[in-house]
């Protein structure tokens, strides 16, 4: 015990000084607080963009276009139907596109000329226009119409886990979110993890090690240094984000921007939305994951003899990674499909899959028994391979191990 | 003491060690002798429980080597390393809390030991930036801060200047003088047959010859006597008696004869053939053992 703690702070002291590291905090950091500051500061632009418009009719419907068009565009001019819609009127009104409204047989015919057409906001015109469209067609009159085209429409949760729409959409924003910070731990730690030991392997301390301390207790505290230094940098980006939310910045992880409900406000995170199941899962699942990925990656590069050949080695180790985070987002939208489903059950990918669906939806608890278990199965398993890995690995040098090699290591008895 | 009976090691279809038994009194100096390849690093590292043998065993004062056993022992491996971004004083004082010492207790011989090997100059900057010579001291220092019973250095004395070898030199033989037991290979026999007291020469994963210089020798079936002046009458006088001739320098003339020859006998008769100036029986160098037990001379 004595050497695991002797090893282990030595290595957390050298790493927590270490530049990566340090470079890391203070990207993540910036990171963090750019994923909220960044929607408030592009919001107006956002949100301009397209909207600014020239409305070409005649005038008794553009005096009854004009205030429709107006509740959610911003009319710049009106001109007179048959003037010639080119990129220099809209210069001359400032404005993204004309919307072109003459009578016809069946109501009105909207024609909408834009500079980029992608960025035309056709259901808002579409949608404002529709009483001109009704009344046009139907000629009711405007109360008639208001009242015909007010449906009420209501959402009532039947779920068990949420009760609002926009608890719900809280909880894909921090399910999204917190899935997004798992990614990035897990990678740049893993990296750290791969790189101390291709570091101590390279430089040759690696024997000196070897011969004071059993290489397990090295490899041991390689990985639970990397978990601490993770840990230590969610506290610092999760501390960072509920003060950027409470201090009322706009959510930034993608879709999550329009939600309602902030996740990272203090009172959506102390409400219903992070429960203390949440909070569990992502600990557990969190831990687990890392623990088994930056263990394979450990045993690997003691393989390597050279540090230029960590990335190749490291690209491939990184697929099921990356292959839980997109199931993970997929997860979020789509708890009950069966490949998220399957998914959550298989190690590596699980860490993330299993919180995802716990985040957003009721998982029964036999599945997520399954799934702990099949992980902590999975990590005895990859501590062993690791374990067989780094105890000879770390001694071999010369050409890099073929396959058959590896799997020699992996026969012998020690 | 060491001992190290019929110790095997395989490294998939490579046979690394074959059979190498020897075994090493406590205070005593070892060499352990062989051409590059010739399996010195792997007995090493099986004595120190790196490697793991395949067959035989390795004990130290009766017992197995485990982890208890093998944190008295302290090694000093052929490739150096060291961390290095780490200050010299804060690598030593780690390596001697891997030990088992305390900080300050490991601070504190630290810097005895920085001031010993005169490095006190760099005990504050990173490791990187010293050469290789005071690399290999401060790994020295880490290898020996915990007074190690038993301290095996592979090739110590590879990469350094006279004067620093003459600074190892001397730290190592105050460690014998404090009876740590030092296990050590070279390939500079000069410097060996100023330590050791005992040697294994191995070869191709084998023991070919073990035992104090006295024991090899006794063990070399030939001798050289060496007379002089150089004479045709000598010659004639010497083949009477059975001695071949391997060479003439310098007027001295040098026989090859029986390791059990009557050199007392063979003195007389010299002289009664001849004025002879010079009659020395010279006895087999550790470099004439090592090279015959390698095969690389008869």
């Amino acid at each position: 015990m004595n050497d695991f703690i002797t090893v282990y702070s030595g290595d957390l002291m050298r790493r927590i000084k270490s530049r990566p590291f340090l470079i890391g905090l203070i990207l993540g950091t910036l990171a963090i607080v750019g994923l909220f500051k960044l929607p408030t500061i592009l919001a107006p632009t956002l949100v301009k963009q397209g909207t600014r418009i020239v409305i070409v009719a005649d005038a008794p419907l553009a005096a009854q276009a004009r205030p429709l068009l107006a509740k959610t565009l911003a009319v710049k001019g009106v001109v007179p139907a048959g003037t010639t819609v080119d990129r220099a009127l809209l210069k001359r009104f400032d404005a993204d596109s004309a919307i072109s409204i003459s009578e016809v047989k069946s109501g009105i015919q909207v024609t909408i000329f834009a500079k980029n057409p992608t960025s035309v906001p056709t259901g808002r015109v579409r949608a404002a226009l529709l009483p001109m469209q009704v009344q046009h067609s139907t000629h009711l009159s405007s109360a008639q119409i208001a009242a015909a085209l007010g449906a009420h429409v209501e959402v009532r949760s039947l779920s068990s886990k949420f009760h609002s729409v926009h608890q719900a959409e809280a909880a894909q924003g921090l399910a999204m979110t917190l899935v997004v910070f798992l990614y990035m731990l897990v990678i740049i730690n893993s990296n750290f993890v791969m790189s101390a030991v291709a570091e101590e392997k390279t430089s040759r301390i690696a024997e000196l090690l070897i011969a004071s301390v059993d290489p397990m207790v090295l490899l041991a505290a390689k990985v639970l240094v990397g978990a601490t230094l993770s840990v230590l940098q969610l506290v610092v980006w999760i501390a960072i984000g509920i003060a950027m939310g409470s201090g009322g910045g706009s959510v930034g992880a993608g879709a999550v921007a329009s939600t309602a409900a902030n996740p990272f406000s203090l009172a959506g995170l102390l409400g219903n939305i992070l429960s203390p199941e949440v909070i569990a899962a992502f600990g557990v699942f969190f831990i687990l994951g890392f623990l088994q990925i930056s263990t394979v990656f450990a045993g690997v590069a003691s393989l390597i003899n050279r540090t230029e050949d960590l990335g190749s080695l490291s690209g491939p180790l990184f697929i099921p990674t990356i292959a839980g985070y997109f199931i993970g987002i997929l997860a979020i939208n789509a708890p009950s499909l069966p490949v998220v489903a399957v998914a959550s059950f298989v190690p590596l990918l699980s860490p993330f899959v299993m919180f995802a669906r716990m985040a957003v939806s009721h998982v029964p608890l036999w599945q997520i028994g399954s799934s702990i278990a099949l992980n902590v199965l999975a990590l005895w398993g990859f501590t062993w391979f690791a374990g067989k890995l780094y105890r000879v690995g770390m001694m071999l040098y010369g050409r890099p191990p073929k396959i058959a090699q590896v799997w020699e290591i992996l026969r012998s008895p020690s | 003491m060491l001992s190290v009976e019929h110790i095997q090691k395989s490294f998939g279809s490579v046979q690394a060690l074959h059979d190498v038994s020897f075994s090493v009194d406590a205070g005593s100096v070892f060499g352990l002798l062989g051409p590059n390849g010739s399996g010195k690093t792997t007995t090493m590292r099986t004595i120190l429980n790196i490697l793991s043998p395949d067959g035989g065993q390795v004990r130290w004062n009766g017992k197995a080597i485990d982890r208890t056993v093998r944190r008295r022992f302290g090694y000093l491996p052929e490739e150096r390393g060291l961390y290095g971004k780490m200050a010299v004083r804060e690598q030593i004082v780690y390596f001697g809390r891997l030990h088992g010492l305390h900080e300050p207790e490991a601070a504190k011989r630290a810097d005895a030991w920085i001031e010993r090997l005169e490095i006190g100059a760099y005990s504050l900057r990173p490791a990187a930036e010293l050469s290789k010579g005071n690399q290999q001291k401060v790994q020295i220092a880490c290898a020996a801060l915990h007074d190690p019973e038993l301290l095996i250095l592979d090739e110590p004395f590879s990469g350094l200047d006279p004067v620093n070898a003459d600074i190892l030199l001397a730290v190592l033989l105050d460690l014998k003088a404090k009876g740590t037991t030092l296990v050590l290979s070279s390939h500079q026999m000069w410097q060996l047959e100023q330590l050791c007291t005992s040697y294994c020469v191995i070869n191709s994963g084998e023991t070919r010859a073990s035992g104090t210089l006295a024991e090899l020798r006794s063990a070399w079936p030939t001798r050289t006597v060496r007379v002089a002046p150089d004479s045709p009458v000598l010659r004639g006088a010497a083949e009477k008696l059975g001695a071949t001739i391997a060479g003439s320098e310098n007027g001295d003339l040098d026989l090859n004869v029986p390791a059990t020859s009557d050199f007392a006998a063979m003195l007389r008769s010299f002289a009664a053939a001849d004025s002879i100036v010079k009659f020395e029986v010279v006895e087999p160098s550790l470099h004439d053992i090592y090279l015959r037990a390698i095969g690389a001379a008869a």
